[in-house]
This record gives C-alpha cells, sequence and structure tokens, in this order.
C-alpha cells in the first residue's frame, strides 16, 4: 500500500528537481565565475563625497604564476574601488568593473579611513552586518590616513595585504599593544549605551618608499557612539588590557634593582577581576591584576636570580602596571569615553542604581574612582640562572 | 478502527519527543527578541508549566490504550462535538506544519542559499516529509534516536567550539527585564516547543506494550529541553547583548566560529543539522495530520491523503507570511493564541468527562 | 508485508502459463503415464519423447543364466560415465549373472532384485513412471529398463568434471581459510559439513525451474535459525515459477524484499567459513547447484562493512578498518557531490587559500563543475567496464591508459581540473572498499551528484534523508535492515561500528526484530 505513494513521491521530487535545474540556476555560481573579496576598505571620495568603496580581488591565475615562474607583475591581488551613495551601492557600482558580482563571503578584514571613521561608523557598519554573505570574524581596523592606501602597500612575505592586515591584528597576543576587535564585537559595543567601542589602527607611514611601504599597527582609535574620538598609543592599550584581562604576552621593561640597567621580563599570564562598588553615592572600581612574568633579559651585570631582586622586580613591576592602568584611564577621562566598559559592569551588578546613572554616565565616568590592587610574580628565569658575568665575589 | 498499524515501543517514543523538541531549536530565536539574556530561564518555566499539561496528555494516552486523538475526540465528547474539537486539531496541525515548513524556506533563503526560489525549496522539501510519512510512523520511529544524537552532537560541538567565546557574564543582571515581557516569552516556549507535544497524542496509540510511557515522555522532553537550553545558554554568551538585532541569534553565533582560520562560516553544516532537526519534527506533524485527516474522513488508510496534502502545505507555507519579519511577530503574538486551548484546555477537559463517564469503560475493545 | 512477492508470483505464473501453451504436447502427455511392462515400446517412447536426440544412447543387451533375459541401457551420452557403466552396470549383468547357480532366488524380470543382487553401485532409484523416467536421465543418471518390468532402475552414475576447491576469486582474504565454493553444488555441502560435525545443520532439497531442474539446498542450524525465517524461505522458494535456474542471482531476486531498492537485502558469499559463521548467527543459507555463490538471509546493511577478516585478526585494527570500510562508503557516495555542493553553492565554507588554489586549478576548465564531474565519472566507469570484461593483460593496459592518458592529459589541456582528478579517484576507490555496496554506492553517487548539482547542499541533505528513510523501512525476511543500529540494539552495536572481543559477543542476537516487528 505504501509502495506506490512513495514511488509516486520520488517521482514527484525528481520531476521537481529537473524542472527547476531547467528553468535555470538555482542559485549556484562556478568557482571561476567569482570575484573573490579577501579585505575592504572604506574611504570617502575626495571629490564628491561620496563613499568610495575599495575592495581587493583575488587574481586567481597569478596566485599561482607567482609562485611558480614569477611572471607578470607578481601582483595576486586587485585593488578595485568604485563609489556609491552607500556601502552597498558602492559595492554593487564596482560589478561594472569585475564583471561578476562581487564574493564576500571570505571577507577578513575591513577597514575603514579616518575621515570616515571621524564621521562615524553607525551608518557604513550596517551592510557589513546585514549582508549574509559577510563574517561576523572579520576583523575591524582603521587607516591612520586612506583605507585604499593600507590595502595597497604589498608586504613582503604575504601574498595578500588583506590577511596580512587581519594577520597583524590577529597576533596582537605577542606585545599587548593592541587588541583584535572583529565586526560583532564592534557592534557589540556600538549597541551598548555606556561603553566606547575600539578599533585598531593602522597606517603605512613607516615605509621607505612608495613601492614597498609597511603596514603597522599603531594603536587602537577610540569610538564613542560610532564616531572616532581619539587614539589610544601602544602602552595605554596595554593599561586597558591588564583591566579587561586581555594581556597575553608581552614585554615589562623595569629597571634594575642596582640602578645599572635594565631587566626585562616577558609576561607569561595575566588575569584581572573588577569589582564594581557603590559606597556613599562614589562608584569605586577595585581591580585585581595577578600577573606572572619570567626573566628573559637583562642589560645588567648583576645577578638578578636572587629572592631579594625579585622581590624588587615584582615591586617594581606592580607600579609600572599600575602606571599603565592610570595613564588609561586618565586617557580615557580626557576623552569621557568608558573604554573599559565599567558602565556595563555597574549594569550587571548594580541594575537598579544603573537606570538612575545610566543618563548621565558621560559625566559619572569621570568622577569613577579606581581601586588597584596588583600582584606580580616571577616564575623563571630561562635558561640561565646568572648573567654571563664575572662573579660578585672575585671582584 | 485506527488508521494506522505499525506499532512503536516506548522507549522510540522517548527519542521521537525528544527528537520533535529538538525541532523547535531555530525557534528559540523568536523568543529572544522578547527575552534577551534571560531566555534560557523561560525556557525552563515554560517547561514547569507545560509539564501538567504534557502529563495530562500522557494519562490520557494511557487510559486510552490503542486509540488516537481523533478516536477519543468522538468517544469522549460524541460524533457532532468530537468532530468539531478534531477539525480544529487539524486545522492547527495544518497551520504549524506550513509554518515549519516555512522555517526551512527563510533558513535557506536568509542564511543558506539566499539565491535558491523559495517555493523549491518548500515543494522538495514537502515532497521529501511526504515520502517518510508514506513509509509510516514505524520506520520514523526507528531512526528517531539518530536524529536525537544528531541534535545533541551538533549543540555540544558548537558549544564546544564557541566556548572560548563564552562570556558568562552576559547573563547578569539576572532579573533585568519587566515581568510582561518574562511572562510573553513562557506563553511562546510553552505554546512551541513544549505544547506542540500534543500531537503525539495521534502517535501513542500506536504504542505496543504497556510500558513506561509516560516516564519515558518526561524523559524525551527533558533531553530536549536541554538542547533547547544550551542553545539559548550559547547563543546568550556568545553575542551578549547583540543577541537582539540578529534575524536568527543561532546562526550568528555559530558563524563566529573561527578555528584557525579553517573551520570558518560553519553555518551552513549547522543549518544542514537543523533542516534534519525541522525535517524530523515536520514528519511528525505531517503523519499526526495525515493520519488525523483520514480518521475524521474514515478512511482505511491515510496514504491517498499524503500527496494533496503536501501539496496544500506548501501553498499555505509559501503565501501564508510576506515576510520572515511577518512570520515572526505573528508567531510572537497572534499565532499561538489560537492553539492555547488545544494544549492547555481540551486535554485536561477530556480527560476530566472521561473520568467523570467512565470512558473507556468495558465496551474498550469495540470499534468507534 | 509479502505482498510483493504475491504480486510477483501471480505476473509470473500468467507468463508461465503461456510458455505450457507454446511447449506443446510432446511433453505434456508425458507426465504420469506409467511405464508398460514392454521394452520396446518403452524404448520407442523415450526416443519419442527426447526427439531422437543424437547423443542419446540406447544400449541393448542380453542377460541372465541363459541370456534371455532382455534389458536396455538408456543415458545421455556427454552426461554418464561410459567406464562406470561398462564396469558395474554392463560386466555384473552380462557376466556376472552368468556365475550365479541356475536355482538361485532370482527373478530377472524384476528390477528390485536385479538392484539387490547385480548392480553394485549405491546411488540408485526406481522409477515407475515415464517423467521421472526422463527426468532422471536429463540428470545424468543412467536407465535399466528389462523387458516385462514396469519399473526401470535409475542408477546415477553422473561424470562430472568439478573445478578444484581454488581460493575465491572476489573474496581473496589475508589471513583466513583459502577455500571457496565451486559450481558442484555437493562439493559446497561438503565444505560446509566438514566444518560443522552436529546433526543439528539441516540441509533441505528443492528443485526449482521449469527446464533446468537445478537442485537448490536450504541450509540452516535448526537450534539456532528461527523456524519462521526458515519457513518464510521455503515459502518463497516455492512460489518462484521460472525456466532456469542458471545462478542464485535468479533466486535472489525472486525472493528479496524490496524488488526497488538500490539496496541488496540477502547476502551471497563464495566462502564456506563466512557461509558457515552467518548460519551460526541464526541465518540460513541457500544453496544453487552450479553457481559458486551461495545466499544468505536475511542481511542487514552493516553486515556489508563486516569481513570474516575481522574475526580472525585482532580486534583493533578490525575496528580501524571496520570505521575506514564505512567511511569509504559514505565517500564513494558522496565525495563529487560533496565537491559540487561546495565549489558551486557553498564556498564560504571552504577556507580561504585552499578556496584560491581551487580556483586557481579551475581556471581553464570551460565546463560547470557538475559537467566536470559526471564526465569523469562515467568515464570512470567505462574504465571500471573495460577492464572487468577484458582479458588480464589487456585490462592492465587499460587501466594505465585511463589514469595516464585520461587522468594527466585532461588535466593538461585544461579540461579537468586537478582538484576534480583527486576527488573522482578517490572515490573511485573507496567505492571498492565495500564491495557487498558497491552497486548501491554506484547509483547513489551520480543522484547525489545530481541533486547536489542542482540544490547544493540542501539538495543532498534531502537525497540522504530520502535514503535513510527508505533504509529504516526496508526489512530483510524480517528483520530491520538497519538493525542494529534502528531499531537500536546496543548488544548488537558491539559488533557493528568497532568489533569488541569475540567472548562479548556471546549471545546470539541474529534475528532479533525490534520492538516493532510488523
Amino acid at each position: 500500500m505504501g509502495k506506490k505513494t512513495s514511488k509516486t513521491i520520488i517521482v514527484l521530487i525528481l520531476c521537481i528537481c529537473v524542472l527547476s535545474a531547467l528553468s535555470g540556476c538555482l542559485g549556484g555560481r562556478e568557482i571561476n565565475d567569482l570575484e573573490i573579496v579577501i579585505g575592504m576598505g572604506v574611504d570617502k571620495d575626495k571629490d564628491t563625497g561620496r563613499i568610495l568603496i575599495t575592495a581587493q580581488v583575488v587574481k586567481e591565475a597569478a596566485v599561482g604564476r607567482s609562485s611558480g615562474n614569477g611572471g607578470g607583475d607578481g601582483k595576486a591581488f586587485w585593488n578595485v574601488s568604485s563609489t556609491g551613495n552607500s556601502v552597498f551601492d558602492a559595492i554593487r557600482q564596482i560589478t561594472h568593473k569585475t564583471g561578476n558580482r562581487l564574493f564576500v563571503s571570505h571577507n577578513h578584514v575591513v577597514i575603514f579611513g579616518k575621515e570616515v571613521a571621524a564621521e562615524g561608523l553607525q551608518k557604513y557598519i550596517d551592510f557589513f552586518l546585514r549582508a549574509h554573505e559577510m563574517r561576523p570574524t572579520a576583523m575591524i581596523l582603521v587607516a591612520e590616513g586612506r583605507a585604499a592606501d593600507v590595502m595597497d602597500a604589498k608586504p613582503e612575505t604575504e601574498k595578500f595585504p588583506a590577511m596580512n592586515i587581519s594577520k597583524l591584528a590577529k597576533s596582537y597576543g605577542f606585545t599587548s599593544h593592541i587588541y583584535k576587535v572583529n565586526m560583532k564585537d564592534f557592534a557589540s559595543n556600538l549597541m551598548s549605551p555606556a561603553s566606547a567601542a575600539l578599533a585598531p589602527l593602522v597606517d603605512t607611514s613607516h615605509g621607505r618608499d612608495k613601492e614597498s611601504r609597511d603596514i603597522n599597527v599603531s594603536g587602537m582609535a577610540v569610538f564613542k557612539n560610532g564616531e572616532m574620538v581619539g587614539i589610544l598609543n601602544h602602552d595605554e592599550v596595554r593599561g586597558l588590557l591588564w583591566v579587561i584581562g586581555e594581556v597575553k604576552s608581552g614585554v615589562l621593561f623595569v629597571t634594575s634593582p642596582g640602578g645599572q640597567g635594565n631587566a626585562v621580563l616577558e609576561i607569561i599570564k595575566a588575569k584581572s577581576r573588577v569589582t564594581p562598588e557603590i559606597k556613599d553615592g562614589k562608584i569605586i572600581m577595585h581591580i585585581e591584576v595577578k600577573e606572572e612574568s619570567s626573566l628573559s633579559e637583562q642589560t645588567t651585570a648583576e645577578n638578578l636570580a636572587t629572592d631579594e631582586a625579585f622581590e624588587k622586580l615584582q615591586k617594581a613591576t606592580e607600579e609600572i602596571i599600575r602606571h599603565e592602568i592610570l595613564a588609561t584611564f586618565e586617557k580615557s577621562r580626557e576623552l569621557k569615553a568608558d573604554i573599559f566598559g565599567f558602565g556595563e559592569m555597574l549594569h550587571k551588578k548594580y541594575s537598579k542604581e544603573w537606570k538612575d546613572i545610566k543618563d548621565n554616565w558621560d559625566e559619572i565616568y569621570p568622577t569613577v574612582e579606581l581601586d588597584i590592587a596588583i600582584e606580580s610574580k616571577i616564575m623563571k628565569t630561562d635558561l640561565l640562572k646568572k648573567p654571563a658575568s664575572p662573579d660578585e665575589k672575585e671582584k | 478502527m485506527n488508521v494506522e498499524k505499525g506499532k512503536i515501543s516506548d522507549r522510540q517514543l522517548l527519542f521521537l519527543i525528544a527528537g520533535f523538541v529538538q525541532g523547535s531549536a531555530l525557534l528559540i530565536d523568536f523568543t529572544i527578541g522578547i527575552t534577551e539574556h534571560q531566555t534560557w530561564m523561560v525556557i525552563l518555566a515554560g517547561l514547569a508549566v507545560t509539564s501538567p499539561f504534557i502529563l495530562t496528555c500522557a494519562v490520557l494516552a494511557k487510559r486510552f490504550r490503542g486509540m488516537n486523538l481523533v478516536q477519543i475526540n468522538d468517544m469522549v465528547y460524541g460524533r457532532f462535538l468530537g468532530k468539531v474539537i478534531s477539525v480544529y486539531y487539524i486545522f492547527f496541525f495544518l497551520m504549524t506544519l506550513s509554518f515549519n515548513i516555512r522555517d526551512i524556506g527563510e533558513l535557506y533563503a536568509a542564511f543558506l542559499t539566499p539565491d535558491t526560489p523559495f517555493i523549491f525549496l518548500l515543494a522538495v522539501f514537502a515532497a521529501t516529509c511526504a515520502y517518510a510519512v508514506a513509509k509510516g510512523v514505524e520506520a520514523l520511529a526507528r531512526v528517531s534516536h539518530l536524529f536525537v544524537i544528531t541534535g545533541i552532537f551538533v549543540v555540544s560541538s558548537t558549544f564546544i567550539l564557541l566556548i572560548d567565546q563564552m562570556e558568562f557574564s552576559n547573563f547578569l543582571p539576572m532579573f533585568d527585564l519587566p515581568f510582561i515581557r518574562i511572562f510573553q516569552g513562557i506563553h511562546i516556549m510553552s505554546a512551541i516547543p513544549f505544547g506542540e507535544t500534543v500531537i503525539f497524542l495521534m502517535i501513542t496509540g500506536c504504542l505496543d506494550k504497556t510500558g513506561h510511557e509516560v516516564r519515558n515522555t518526561f524523559a524525551g522532553l527533558l533531553i530536549g529541553a536541554a538542547s533547547l537550553l544550551a542553545v539559548a545558554v550559547r547563543n546568550t554568551a556568545v553575542l551578549g547583548k547583540t543577541q537582539t538585532i540578529w534575524t536568527s541569534a543561532t546562526f550568528q553565533s555559530i558563524r563566529l566560529i573561527d578555528i584557525g582560520t579553517v573551520l570558518t562560516r560553519m553555518d551552513f553544516l549547522i543549518g544542514v543539522a537543523q533542516t534534519v532537526l525541522i525535517f524530523f519534527k515536520c514528519c511528525l506533524f505531517f503523519y499526526a495530520l495525515a493520519t488525523a485527516f483520514a480518521q475524521l474522513l474514515g478512511l482505511k488508510s491515510y496514504l491517498p491523503l499524503v500527496l494533496p496534502l503536501a501539496g496544500i502545505e506548501v501553498i499555505i507555507a509559501a503565501t501564508v507570511f510576506q515576510s520572515p519579519i511577518d512570520h515572526a511577530s505573528i508567531t510572537q503574538s497572534a499565532g499561538i493564541i489560537y492553539s492555547v486551548p488545544l494544549m492547555f484546555v481540551i486535554p485536561p477537559l477530556t480527560l476530566l468527562i472521561a473520568g467523570i463517564r467512565g470512558l473507556p469503560g468495558r465496551d474498550r475493545g469495540e470499534e468507534t | 508485508m509479502f505482498r510483493y512477492i504475491f504480486k510477483k508470483t501471480r505476473s509470473s505464473s500468467l507468463k508461465k502459463e503461456n510458455n505450457h501453451k507454446l511447449q506443446g504436447v510432446g511433453q505434456g502427455n508425458v507426465c504420469n503415464v506409467p511405464l508398460s511392462s514392454d521394452l520396446c515400446k518403452n524404448l520407442e517412447t523415450i526416443k519419442g519423447i527426447l526427439h531422437d536426440s543424437s547423443d542419446v544412447t540406447v544400449h541393448e543387451f542380453n542377460f541372465g543364466h541363459d541370456r534371455r533375459s532382455r534389458g536396455a541401457l538408456v543415458f545421455i551420452n556427454s552426461l554418464a560415465d561410459k567406464n562406470e557403466i561398462q564396469k558395474n552396470i554392463l560386466q555384473p549383468l552380462m557376466f556376472g549373472s552368468l556365475l550365479l547357480s541356475n536355482d538361485a532366488d532370482m527373478d530377472f524380470n524384476s528390477i528390485e532384485s536385479i538392484r539387490k543382487n547385480l548392480v553394485p553401485i549405491a546411488d540408485t532409484l526406481i522409477v515407475a513412471l515415464l517423467s521421472d523416467l526422463v527426468g532422471n536421465l536429463l540428470a545424468g543418471a543412467v536407465i535399466l529398463l528389462i523387458d516385462g518390468s514396469k519399473e526401470a532402475l535409475a542408477v546415477r552414475v553422473g561424470k562430472g568434471e568439478p573445478r578444484a576447491v581454488d581460493e575465491p576469486a572476489t573474496e581473496a582474504v589475508v589471513r583466513g581459510p583459502r577455500e571457496g565454493f565451486i559450481e558442484d553444488v555437493n562439493v559446497n555441502i561438503a565444505l560446509i559439513r566438514r566444518k560443522i560435525k552436529v546433526p543439528d545443520l539441516c540441509v533441505e532439497k528443492l528443485v526449482i525451474g521449469e527446464k533446468s531442474k537445478t537442485d537448490v539446498y536450504i541450509i540452516y542450524f535448526k537450534s539456532v535459525a528461527a523456524p519462521e525465517l526458515v519457513e518464510e524461505i521455503r515459502r518463497r522458494l516455492n512460489s518462484i515459477k521460472i525456466d532456469a535456474v542458471l545462478e542464485s542471482g535468479y533466486i535472489e531476486q525472486f525472493i528479496e524484499d524490496n524488488h526497488w531498492s538500490i539496496f541488496p537485502t540477502i547476502s551471497n558469499t563464495e566462502k564456506p567459513d563466512k557461509v558457515v559463521a552467518k548460519m551460526l548467527e541464526g541465518r540460513a543459507a541457500i544453496l544453487v547447484d552450479g553457481t559458486p555463490f551461495a545466499l544468505v538471509a536475511p542481511m542487514v546493511f552493516i553486515e556489508s562493512f563486516q569481513s570474516v577478516e575481522d574475526y580472525y585478526s585482532r580486534l583493533f585494527l578490525a575496528s580501524v578498518m571496520r570505521f575506514v570500510r564505512i567511511l569509504s562508503y559514505i565517500i564513494s557516495a558522496l565525495g563529487p557531490a560533496i565537491y559540487v555542493a561546495l565549489t558551486v553553492f557553498h564556498q564560504e565554507l571552504i577556507p580561504t587559500m585552499l578556496l584560491i588554489s581551487i580556483a586557481e586549478g579551475r581556471e581553464r576548465v570551460p565546463f560547470p563543475a557538475i559537467l566536470e564531474a559526471s564526465l569523469m565519472l562515467f568515464v570512470f566507469d567505462i574504465l571500471r567496464e573495460a577492464g572487468v570484461r577484458l582479458p588480464k593483460p589487456v585490462g592492465q593496459t587499460v587501466g594505465i591508459v585511463g589514469a595516464i592518458v585520461l587522468g594527466e592529459a585532461s588535466v593538461q589541456a585544461g579540461l579537468i581540473s586537478p582538484i576534480m582528478v583527486i576527488v573522482v579517484s578517490t572515490t573511485a576507490i573507496a567505492s571498492f572498499a565495500v564491495p557487498a555496496q558497491t552497486d548501491s554506492g554506484t547509483i547513489l553517487r551520480y543522484i547525489y551528484l545530481a541533486l547536489a548539482g542542482i540544490a547544493g547542499g540542501f539538495g543532498v541533505i534531502m537525497g540522504l534523508l530520502v535514503t535513510l528513510v527508505h533504509l529504516a523501512s526496508l526489512r530483510s525476511f524480517g528483520t530491520p535492515y538497519l538493525w542494529p543500529v534502528a531499531p537500536l540494539n546496543l548488544s548488537g552495536l558491539k559488533d557493528t561500528f568497532i568489533r569488541m572481543p569475540l567472548w562479548t559477543m556471546s549471545k546470539r542476537l541474529y534475528n532479533e526484530k525490534g520492538s516493532d516487528s510488523g
């Protein structure tokens, strides 16, 4: 009894499939018809003031050639740009130049020009979040100058500038001087009425000549309500990362106890805990940082691998970290931008009180007091027990 | 006389229910917009609210052994009123099934393959469901645990892959939202994933022997609820504040998976797994619809109805809503109001009347 | 549940009716005619029935004390062993009887007494009906007719040239017995009997085929096989109406559960040890004379991934190999489909650098991926078919030509992308890892490829769901095809994806029908 019906259904399914196949394409695109975009830049056109989108498209033919017999101009990418009234419009305008719709599923990085960032990203970022092909994991960056220039700079080892930039942003852990921010993180901060958003800042100014410019991540741009209001330099970024517990590694430069040189410490591990407290109408943020490091280099002859020296170095390290945090906080006070996300923390702990504070958080933020407790430990001295210098006793 | 001859075991019932509830995992997205980071509580509350009613259904099924919903209605309410109530149920099955089929269409049209024609997706999906339904509930029950395992695997693997992006402070502050929104969320939760299990009254008639059907019903429900809970927790922990802006928070959180830049954009794989789960749910709904209709019309077999019903379903699904926004807002508000009596009023009432009238009584074996 | 069989039987019996009409009267009136006591008349009738075929020898002779009794031997030249006839039939009759004393209580007109006293051959049968006589004659027996007797003696002195028991070509093993079945069914039964020495082993004989009269044996363990299973097999075998059974495949196609399924529901093997192992699990074997392939029923899907060597070798590698086989089957059915779905519909799933290198490889390819894949698969199937049919040395050449000329040159010419060559060749190799499902894998491969080309991953997943539901609804002689995976049987799973140690599998699980048997 079931036989007939199920056979009919199979025939029906086949019919539907065949008919649809005959009636035209069902959304498939051959891989060689794709214009694979790996990075995008958003600028303002200098003359017209319209939006200028630069898309970095992979030149498939050139990829093999440059790795093989090295013919052609060696560039495996094509920066194609077009202007439009909106991001989407401009992206569609690009098809006049490429002949194919851009394939942006593999877009790894979106770079905004400084001009655009200063104007406010709110209206530019929507398409990057909304379009189904876009990845929410794409890195978001701000160019010190124009995004198109950054995307032109061909790196020496990577084939594609965009991949290189996304790699730079992701490798923040070695210095903890910058921080990676992807689309979703940025959107999350944009949505919060209190927090300020951040994005790494790239520039090419350190290049030697026009042909081989280096791309360099020089700090972080601070956004308030989507508009770029300031810049954090490397040390200030680390001050921020200490608080939010995102320091992965990095170098601490401490004056040696003897004062003749420096001890260079590598951060191995850092943890932080922030507890907000509202006491007598005052907001106090208790920040606890626990840091572990190793002695990686020293520029003095004295033996630092002793308990006393460790004691002193740890004290000095704690001071440096405290200093970095306070400097960053000072900077954020000036900008009136809650880059630490203290507002959200208050919201989570004091949701009732938050309702009153919320509306004039900008004014209240600079009055927040910090209570910083830092615990630093030196865990190891790597391969040396002593420096390679004459023993102190023999002197 | 029951239209279905196939038999299922009570262990299979467990997996059928678990798979059915898991099939609603994507529908959590309807609630997230309302209940934000408290969705997980709403799921638990929804489960707690629904449990007594599901218990009622299980007791009904046990009391009227070997009979399906339409037969029970006929017996308890009499020929005429029973038929009216059954028609009400059939209408509910018809509409809910078309919503679910539409979900698949929207899933693909919005996220996975936006260039594929909507109606093509609906037609192929409905035809595939029809094939499974034509094979009978026995075949579905036999593979039910595979669907449940798929669901658990998907939920746990995405949970693990996203664990480093989770921020558990996103659940704070605990109680932030106005109660009315929580209430609305509980309503949706109790009506959609849990309340819809009322369709199992069409299937419990096939249980082959007395066993632990009440216990297994709840075990299945718990497995399903645990999966939903894991999905909700994952979404909130990963997306935090932004979970309300996406069309589908579930998909957005999966899009964030990035393992060594190789395992990225996994949304299609998860979408496929999701398709499989919704397929399972749709099959059960379709089966309930077809058997209820056949029983109502007094047919010997439901098979002649399968194809016409599939056609009707596709047409309803394609035309019932204008856009996903329409779909979501109707589902959130009006759409589930009419289904409330079917889940929360009629089963207890049936049980009450059956108790008073002493049904099914001694004349149990007789055919109605 | 078995209504398809009924249907089949009905339609085949209709066909047979027509055949009967065509066969004419010659044989039609043979049935149930008793022999007469007149030798000449009998011989005339027999010659008439056989249309005076030239290979039928009729040898008349006289015998007895005084050579007054008349007798005749009828046999088919090509089937009977003449040496045997001379030594063991003619010599005792013609010369041995002379040595008997005259007064001996010997009736030369009674077949019964001749059989008892004069024919030193064990395998004899007394026939009284003409149809039995002809049947035995055509099966290779020598017929002894005696004037004055209404009976005849069929002496089976069949001359066979059985092939030596050899290693089976299709199921070579590294470790395990090297013997395989041959065409002679008696030898095959002997091979099984030699492994199992209990009276429990039942051998039932049936004769199938209107014209071929093929011996078909059902072999099972009385105490292990379910009586319903044996009864069902017997019933289905008895309902077969066919002219000739030339291979066990004929039987298989008549008695399988679902004729429209691409999945086999009856397994076949050439290895006696495999048959015995399966019978010990409660299955029944069907041996057909004239073919080395034995059928075993019921079959479950997972059996295709089990090999006898899994049990002979230690469990670790066995479990790994089982996993490899399952994976191979998945690759062989889905490989090209997944490639096409990924590269045409879901490019975002491919890691960026891989996508770029695929795009680079496809740069010069003029065809869409689906066409490219179908072409390559089709060429592969041509190669396979050509390689199988050709003699061995030429077959190898075909392989080399296929690999080098088509693989290498088509990439060079820019017709096919290098990655497609990798995908198709992996698929091709994988398809041979699971011999029992090679057929279904090949068909599924084309179906999934078409679905992937039409609707990408959505098409493939719909195809997979239909396959899953189909497999779940399939039964083999009452056993759900996906057992023990669906319905779930936990102790059955010990020998499914991994092979647990043999001592853990002490329970017999063979035909556990699950709780949902219908």
